[in-house]
């Protein structure tokens, strides 16, 4: 799954020497690059160089017209010292502290109930799948709609049983966040729960037999068995939902532009704004290398923590 | 608990495999290098025309008048050929930039006047006082606000494509309905605060009127509620440009008062975007709305029977707010399509094109001496009548800054007010700070 799964070099006694002598070592070598070449060439081209040119750009004050100019760290110090971005440093927080458990729990709980034989479970896996594979702007547009104080269905419905907002729910600073993070869940939670059926699918049916032999109830085979069988799923799932949510973008753009008043406002809505409304490409790009540091923090913090529980076979 | 080697593991072995992946990709690779031809700086065309792409916004019914004129323009002549590419406004602001610095960008951009100091800062814009010092070019006809709006740091970067001051629209059934006379729409500010508790309509008594006297947007939207200031003799900014003004008495006056309006007595209903009140105005749920003509057909389409009128006066000014679009010429474009672009300028605003224009759009021309002649349509002569052109003020006028003080301070701070986040008083005092620091930028 990640590169630490794959066996360490051989030393080279190791390595058979009978083998190696069919050909000059560069022989070799060259066919290891061939393989790898395809991949290398994508990494580099549309990863590494991009990074690097972002953090050159980071250090310079550049509007894509005029030369970009060198300005060494006055970016980073800006940022340190501008309510804009700590603004949007802890909405996103927020946003993925909330998202991000809440997303895999539901995955989690969708999948065990789906993994049951029922009428219509196909249909319903497809249900809950279905908004991952609609684009995010389509999907926040439709909800924009839905929750619309005027024309909106949602808001019809909700007005039928007493509650109403005097101004719409993405309008109104109480409910906006909600509402973007609500639609972030419904999203992605069809993806994560697929994930997890899979996992499900692939834990031997005689362990459970092997459970209720021993005359556990229903709770304590989905605790002492699915879940620590899980974890495996459990650690792809919620390092890449936490990523994910750390670079919640689109819903929160059509559906609220990170308003009202940018309560909204992510870092990935701020790098936008910086970037293409305030025509600064140079402090947009040290708000992305902040965000990338910051996610491969979290990333590494979260995936050491875990890996502590997979499980191997 | 029993780990199992359940998973088979399968060696694959002697695979020879033919690198035709990296192949594909060195085709990818070297067809996205390619592109990029076509539109930018060459101009130039087969058939020795030089052809320009001019990109606009006008997305509405205007786009058909406009490109209306273009195909006069382009069958008067046979030097040039301008091709119109009409997107939604903010996508061209998105787009414009990276394309000019991609060279595939167009040669002609449209855009509101307000915003084209922000890109000539950036060096995107060519200035083109020299059109207007030929005579030839007939500048001496057209409004001087609206070649004035494209002035930036004394350089003129724009010709107006239109000037249209906002007026207001009012539902003549609502007014009725309510008790007021149809023909007296509001004239002032306290006329029109007498009219609200008629105007705003709670029928069933659940705290969300399903009427509201007006609407009244306070993000993505023509910024009437940014003018409003000029009332009581304030504003966002001071005439050049240099100083802000929204901590001002008078300014805080004004807007106290209009968010009182909104938000205590219900005037309108809180966070509209601009689509939000044409639509609110459009289906009959607001009585009134300040907006530019470009709605007019909208609005007959929805059957409504409306009247237009100045949009009501404050106690010290009756200033109206206006807005131009201009048109100017990336940078960097080489002599021979500056010549074309003002050859089309000029077209555009002569006579001719501004009748056809005005007749398609609503739009009142941008020339006074042929207002008579555009009789197809009532309403560029109501938007385009002497004293409303007289009172015609616009916002953010040669401010850099403009877009910026819109769109992360005046609208964020309003709508905090709005919310009852603090009073009028100390976040707009707050928000001037913040101005002044983006004009001293």
């Amino acid at each position: 799954m990640t590169l630490t799964d794959v066996a360490p070099p051989q030393p080279r006694t190791s390595v058979a020497p009978r083998r190696r002598a069919r050909g000059p070592a560069s022989r070799r070598q060259l066919t290891a690059w061939m393989f790898l070449a395809p991949s290398l060439i994508v990494l580099v081209a549309f990863t590494l160089y991009p990074m690097a040119q972002a953090v050159y750009l980071s250090l310079t004050d550049y509007n894509l017209i005029k030369a970009a100019q060198f300005i060494g760290l006055d970016n980073y110090v800006e940022l340190v010292s501008d309510p804009a971005f700590w603004n949007a440093f802890w909405n996103t927080v927020l946003y993925a502290a909330v998202v991000t458990p809440v997303t895999v729990v539901l995955a989690l709980l969708f999948a065990v109930m789906l993994n049951q034989a029922f009428f219509g479970r196909t249909f319903v896996r497809t249900a809950i799948f279905l908004p991952f594979i609609v684009s995010l702007g389509i999907i926040a547009i439709a909800w924009s709609f839905l929750l619309d104080p005027n024309i909106g269905l949602l808001s019809y419905w909700l007005g039928q049983i007493g509650i109403v907002t005097e101004q719409g729910w993405l309008t109104d600073p109480r409910f906006a966040m909600p509402a973007v993070m609500m639609v972030g869940v419904w999203k992605f939670v069809g993806f994560y729960m697929v994930i997890y059926l899979a996992g499900l699918q692939s834990i031997p049916a005689d362990l459970y037999e092997a459970a209720k032999i021993d005359g556990t109830n229903p709770w304590q085979r989905f605790r002492n068995v699915t879940l620590p069988l899980l974890s495996n799923q459990t650690l792809l799932v919620s390092v890449l939902a936490l990523i994910a949510t750390l670079q919640a973008f689109d819903q929160i753009y059509v559906m609220t532009r990170g308003g009202p008043f940018f309560t909204t406002e992510t870092l990935v809505m701020l790098i936008y704004r910086e970037g293409f409304q305030e025509l600064r490409f140079g402090y947009a790009s040290a708000i992305s290398f902040v965000l990338l540091i910051f996610v491969f923090i979290l990333s590494m913090v979260q995936y050491g923590w875990q890996r502590r529980r997979a499980v191997t076979y | 608990m029993k780990t199992q080697h359940w998973f088979r593991s399968r060696r694959v072995r002697g695979i020879r495999v033919a690198v035709v992946g990296a192949g594909l990709l060195a085709l990818a690779l070297s067809g996205c290098a390619g592109q990029g031809s076509g539109g930018g700086e060459d101009g130039g065309s087969a058939d020795g025309k030089v052809s320009l792409t001019f990109w606009n916004g006008f997305t509405g019914p205007d786009g058909p008048a406009l490109q209306q004129v273009i195909d006069d323009f382009n069958a008067s002549q046979d030097d040039v050929e301008v091709t119109a590419e009409i997107m939604p406004w903010d996508t061209l602001y998105q787009k414009v930039l990276t394309a000019v610095a991609g060279n595939d960008g167009p040669d002609i951009i449209a855009m509101s006047a307000g915003r084209m100091p922000q890109f000539a800062q950036q060096g995107m814009f060519e200035g083109v006082d020299d059109y207007y010092e030929d005579s030839a070019n007939d500048s001496a006809a057209l409004a001087p606000a609206a070649i004035e709006a494209s002035v930036f740091d004394g350089v003129n970067y724009g010709v107006p494509v239109n000037f249209t001051p906002m007026m207001m629209y009012y539902n003549k059934d609502l007014f009725e309905a309510a008790g007021l006379d149809p023909e007296a729409p509001p004239t002032t500010w306290d006329e029109f605060a007498a009219m609200v508790p008629q105007l705003t309509v709670d029928d069933n008594g659940d705290g969300k009127p399903e009427q509201y006297a007006t609407a009244l947007g306070d993000h993505e939207t023509v910024p009437v509620f940014m003018s409003l200031p000029w009332g009581t003799g304030g504003g966002v900014v001071s005439d050049d440009g240099k100083t802000s003004m929204l901590g001002e008495p008078a300014s805080i006056e004004a807007l106290d008062f209009w968010v009182d309006l909104v938000k205590n007595q219900k005037a309108s209903p809180l966070g509209l975007s601009g689509a939000d009140a044409d639509k609110l105005f459009t289906t009959g749920k607001a009585a009134t709305e300040i907006v530019g003509p470009w709605m007019t057909t909208g609005f007959d389409e929805a059957g409504l029977n409306y009247g237009i009128a100045a949009p009501p006066a404050g106690p010290d000014s009756d200033a109206i707010l206006a807005d131009v679009v201009s048109m100017g010429i990336t940078s960097g474009a080489d002599d021979a399509t500056k010549q074309a672009a003002y050859q089309f300028f000029k077209y555009w605003n002569s006579k001719e094109g501004q009748i056809t224009w005005s007749s398609g759009s609503g739009f009142p021309p941008n020339r006074a001496d042929v207002a008579d002649q555009v009789t197809s349509s009532p309403y560029p002569a109501v938007f385009g009548a002497a004293d409303v052109v007289d009172r015609s003020k616009i916002l953010l006028a040669g401010v850099a800054a403009g877009g910026t003080i819109g769109e992360t301070i005046f609208w964020p701070t309003l709508q905090k007010a709005l919310n009852g986040q603090g009073t009028v008083e100390e976040l707009f005092s707050a928000a001037s700070e913040k101005v002044q620091a983006e004009l001293d930028k």
